[in-house]
């Protein structure tokens, strides 16, 4: 199986921690079976963003690719590119930073749709074995064990080691820069998945609206009626 | 008319609770908008043969054993139609083992919504691969708005209203009041091809450790942990969360915490959602959402309430705890 990694269309919100982490959970793969081709990163957005990416690509031993594009797109937008560029690179199975920005994580099943692959969200921990994944997921309360055979597309959450400051990246020469039209993307129709322009969300500070922002995640315990 | 769908997880032998929020949800969108509400599950039965036709058959009886009491409560909360999907296959929370059965359902109903509660086993695998199958807008953590005209709304300011183009699929956050309906309503069977991907097989589960909690969790600072009042309030919190209530060793020496809860100072964590109380340090996840309760304020917070801290917790017990 040839493996790329997706990385995202954005840096990391808080920490590059998980994004190191999935890219370890990524080399291992080449680890395994020195044969193989490195792992590809694709990442895609600014320069800024292209060049952290490529840099702590290349330190976990990783080629890496990039699509520079200014366009805001949603789960399914990033997954055209992402599906895209797999196929142009040639690989089967696509690793997904899912932890380090909240947009990722619906990426996995539109990437998986598009490719036709099986699919595993919420991974934290994983390890190549042959033609077989092992595979640890998170669901609920409880940790699954799981075998994947075949193409697939896995969300990662995996963290890397606790890092406080990294050095400034440079413009990255190794990265593979792909553009929409190379990868047979047409930028015009790929523009109808761009989301809508919103206001910045600036943080809560009264009880009202932070009780608001918790509320969809209040636990619905047992059906409760109301008559009339 | 349209048709909003509820995709419905079982909890033993009865609806999820998050599935019937769900459905109460979907009651209010499909009576705002004139529309047909449905709630469909996949259920295991092995005397029945997988459909050889990819589309699904219906199925000649109206009955499946075991569902009576399902399907009721089912009416109860408010759908007008129960849809089934049989399968010969056991049932997983997992794209792989029911995203065949739940794509027979999709292709019979066409619906213009689809809906499911966010803390219900499947959801995390079958939202968003629904939306990338219909090529739908997709919600997070969405809730019902009123107004002339029911919406649903997701924090990230993303909304689904009656005059859109176009389908959605929503994940439904939070408590949703039922209002009771029929005790009867119409069954349709539908038995699925056989359609688990053997790409994926699922080997064993056990307990996760609380590092990979992946829905809410409460974590309390040690400056905090051994005031009597915030602990009994963060514990409150943390069961309106469903969320473990976690901190460092000083806090289960204070007994805030138990011995399971324990993390290290700077543990990496990605919960969908992080309350902090008092001051602490912890690893968070950029895909987490955080809300800090302390006397200072702090950057990359979704939420902070910066008062006294207890007066904070137990305000937010009680906004939403509904007492």
């Amino acid at each position: 199986m040839t493996i790329a990694i997706w990385l995202g269309s954005a840096a990391p919100a808080r920490t590059i921690r998980w994004l190191d982490g999935a890219l370890a959970a990524a080399a291992k793969f080449t680890q395994a079976d020195p044969r193989k081709l490195p792992a590809v990163a694709i990442a895609a957005g600014d320069p800024t963003w292209l060049d952290l990416a490529a840099d702590r690509a290349t330190r976990a031993g990783l080629t890496s690719a990039g699509v520079v594009t200014d366009l805001q797109l949603d789960y399914l937008g990033w997954a055209q590119i992402v599906a895209a560029a797999a196929r142009h690179l040639g690989a089967t199975t696509i690793l997904v930073d899912e932890a380090s920005r909240s947009e990722r994580f619906p990426e996995v099943a539109a990437i998986a749709e598009l490719l036709d692959a099986a699919q595993l969200t919420h991974v934290v921990s994983i390890a190549p074995d042959g033609a077989t994944i092992h595979a640890s997921r998170a669901a609920g309360n409880a940790l699954q064990t799981i075998r994947v055979r075949g193409p697939a597309v896995i969300g990662l959450r995996i963290a890397g080691p606790a890092i406080d400051e990294y050095p400034t990246p440079t413009p990255s020469a190794s990265m593979k820069r792909l553009d929409l039209p190379a990868l047979g993307l047409d930028p015009a129709v790929i523009v109808h998945r761009a989301l809508p322009p919103r206001a910045p969300q600036n943080p809560r500070h009264t009880l009202e609206r932070v009780a608001e922002h918790l509320a969809v995640h209040v636990i619905p315990r047992s059906p409760r009626t109301r008559s009339g | 008319m349209a048709a909003v769908l509820v995709h419905i997880d079982l909890d033993g032998d009865r609806p999820h609770p998050s599935s019937i929020a769900a459905l109460a949800a979907g009651r209010a969108v499909a009576s705002s908008w004139g529309a047909t509400l449905y709630a469909a599950l996949v259920v295991h039965d092995p005397s029945e043969r997988g459909s050889s036709d990819t589309t699904g058959k219906i199925a000649s009886s109206s009955r499946v054993p075991g569902v009576e009491a399902v399907q009721s409560a089912l009416a109860r909360a408010g759908a007008d139609k129960v849809v089934i999907a049989v399968i010969d296959t056991p049932i997983a929370p997992l794209w792989s083992s029911i995203g065949g059965a739940w794509q027979v359902v999709l292709d019979h109903l066409r619906p213009r919504l689809v809906l499911f509660g966010a803390d219900s086993p499947s959801t995390a695998e079958l939202g968003p691969r629904t939306g990338a199958r219909i090529g739908a807008r997709l919600l997070l953590r969405a809730r019902v708005l009123g107004g002339d005209e029911v919406e649903l709304r997701d924090r990230d300011g993303g909304y689904v209203r009656a005059s859109d183009t176009g389908a959605a699929v929503a994940m439904i956050g939070g408590v949703h009041r039922v209002i009771p309906g029929e005790d009867d309503v119409d069954l349709v069977v539908l038995v699925a091809p056989s359609s688990a991907d053997p790409r994926v097989e699922l080997v064993g589960t056990s307990a996760a450790e609380v590092a990979h909690t992946g829905g809410a969790i409460v974590v309390i600072g040690e400056d905090v942990a051994t005031d009597a009042e915030i602990a009994r309030d963060a514990v409150r919190l943390a069961a309106l969360l469903g969320a473990p209530l976690v901190g460092g060793s000083g806090a289960a020496r204070a007994g805030s915490v138990a011995p399971g809860g324990v993390i290290e100072r700077g543990a990496a964590l990605a919960p969908d959602v992080c309350v902090m109380i008092g001051t602490v340090a912890i690893d968070l996840a950029g895909a987490s959402s955080l809300v800090r309760i302390n006397t200072s304020s702090a950057k990359g917070v979704d939420g902070a309430l910066t008062g006294p801290i207890g007066q904070s917790v137990a305000d937010l017990c009680r906004v939403l705890g509904g007492s």
